[in-house]
């Protein structure tokens, strides 16, 4: 039988919080009393991009060509792109209905920008440089929202060190986003609503070392210590009076892209690479410096990396790389190598590391777009990567770019609620086998190159 | 996926043609000239207009570093 499903996306929540502390929030409460419940491990890399969409085609970072916001451009040393929607080559859940006829209505799902076409309706995410451009399809749906709700709000400004002032604007964030969450689930037509809600993951970054007593720079009594889960006491209210507007036999899934946990620190990639002897640079970097704005004696350069959640490592390979030192015919071992040594890495105290590196070439089964030479979760993505220089150390105990104490975890959650079929079930699944699900609650074919398996 | 590289063969008389264009240029080899050069070839007219802005992505840049996705 053919339903409507709605997609509450909630961008990085744990397991810890949503599922842990159920008591919390009634209305979550309550589809998890009546649901599939669980851990979703995440994409490798567990990354808002390219998760949200590993979710909504069932294909992985490799076939998807996806491995973070920014790629290197070809083999260049510098150029780099930004991923947007343009980057999606294969056919999204929306898509697949929309075949058939099939409505959606998209909210922020990254990365939206430029609003892609949709059989139905769109607004787009936090990768829009601001609201002067065209952020919706149609493009006649931006006046009709700004007409009522004034301009969207896509996102805070994560510059300042001022904790208040990042609360109030996640809180208007969210509060504005609903207001045109409501309308667009009252009045446009849909089989599936699908929005994903980026206060979460934010007032997790900015929060977390309030929040986790196991932070290490938490303070017992500090005036934030409740900040996280109050919001989601929130937007467990808020969601159920959206649920108002929607459909009493709609299929209902709350998820996440990845889980979140306590930052450790930030390993410094590069600076590591250039005490191992990869990596040379032709003058002394300021402190803070990006490693694109820093000259590199490349003849004398095997190896360099980016920072962000995880850390990509890049190879300089002759006859590749512009002025490649690495021989083709030595690139696997030279890269086995540094792999070794990779995970060989221990913490400021000498602790060993659970650090995992992935070969993309050997990981993913079918391997597209501008993919780094190695992948690299260090501590078990516990320590984010630094690709910056000049800190004249190689662990930083806090971020290097900004306001941020929490990392990525590997598991997101999910709570599938089938009105239909009201028993709660614990049971955890593979970022992949939503797709599926949702195509068998729209009553759609699951296409043969999806790989996991339908949730119920 | 498999191994990262594969080998090809071109016309010798080629390879000088390319050994002397590259002479004095930041390329260090005529490998790397054909790998740059074939990558250029197969992009896809479409997916060489810009989505952004040269400001526009410095905009969308310095946020994402901020929010702690890049450095």
């Amino acid at each position: 039988m053919k339903r409507k499903v709605l997609v509450i996306g909630l961008d990085c929540a744990p397991a810890e919080i949503v599922l842990d502390r159920r008591s919390e929030f009634p209305v979550l409460g309550r589809l998890i009393a009546q649901g599939h419940h669980g851990t979703m491990r995440s994409s490798d890399p567990p990354i808002t991009i390219p998760a949200w969409m590993v979710m909504a085609t069932g294909k992985d970072a490799g076939r998807l060509g996806l491995y973070g916001f920014r790629h290197r451009t070809g083999n260049s040393y510098d150029k780099m792109w930004i991923a947007t929607s343009k980057s999606i080559k294969e056919p999204a859940v929306w898509d697949i209905i929309g075949a058939g006829g099939g409505q959606s209505v998209l909210v922020s799902v990254p990365p939206s920008y430029p609003p892609h076409k949709v059989d139905g309706n769109l607004v787009s995410c936090f990768i829009t440089p601001d609201t002067g451009k065209e952020y919706t399809y149609p493009p006649e749906l931006r006046g009709e929202l700004e007409a009522k709700f004034g301009p969207y709000v896509f996102d805070v400004v994560f510059r300042t060190e001022d904790r208040g002032q990042i609360l109030r604007e996640i809180y208007d964030m969210t509060a504005k986003r609903f207001a045109v969450l409501d309308y667009l689930a009252r009045t446009k037509p849909w089989d599936l609503f699908w929005f994903v809600e980026i206060g979460v993951d934010r007032i997790q970054h900015a929060f977390w070392k309030f929040h986790d007593t196991s932070h290490h720079l938490y303070e017992p009594g500090n005036p934030y210590e409740s900040a996280i889960v109050d919001y989601y006491k929130y937007l467990d209210a808020r969601i159920g009076e959206f649920l108002r507007f929607v459909p009493e036999d709609t299929v209902v899934l709350v998820i996440s892209d990845h889980g979140a946990k306590r930052m450790k620190g930030a390993f410094c990639i590069n600076e590591w690479l250039i005490a191992q002897g990869d990596l040379t640079l032709k003058e002394t970097p300021r402190r803070g410096v990006s490693i694109e704005k820093t000259p590199i004696d490349w003849p004398r350069t095997k190896a360099w990396g980016w920072g962000g959640y995880y850390a990509r490592i890049f190879l300089n390979v002759e006859g590749r790389e512009p002025q490649g030192t690495i021989h083709p015919e030595n690139y696997e071992m030279e890269r086995e190598a540094l792999a070794e040594r990779l995970r060989a890495i221990r913490g400021p105290q000498g602790e060993a590391w659970a650090t995992r590196v992935i070969k993309p070439n050997e990981y993913f089964q079918d391997l597209r777009g501008d993919y780094p030479d190695l992948m690299v979760y260090f501590d078990d993505l516990y320590w984010r990567s630094a690709g910056t220089l000049g800190w004249g150390t190689m662990f930083l105990s806090e971020n290097d770019t900004g306001p941020d104490d929490a990392v990525h975890a590997q598991e997101g959650v999910y709570i599938l609620f089938d009105p239909a079929s009201k028993v709660s079930v614990r049971k955890n699944i593979d970022i992949i086998d939503v797709a599926p699900t949702l195509l068998r609650a729209l009553g759609a074919p699951v296409p043969s190159d999806m790989k996991g398996r339908p949730i119920l | 996926m498999g191994k990262e590289f594969t080998t090809i063969s071109i016309p010798t008389t080629l390879y000088k043609e390319i050994e002397e264009a590259i002479k004095g240029t930041e390329m260090g080899s005529v490998s790397s000239y054909i790998v740059n050069a074939l990558r250029e070839a197969l992009t896809k007219p479409e997916a060489k207009t810009a989505v952004f802005s040269q400001e526009d992505e410095e905009k969308v840049k310095d946020r994402l570093k901020a929010l702690g996705y890049i450095d």
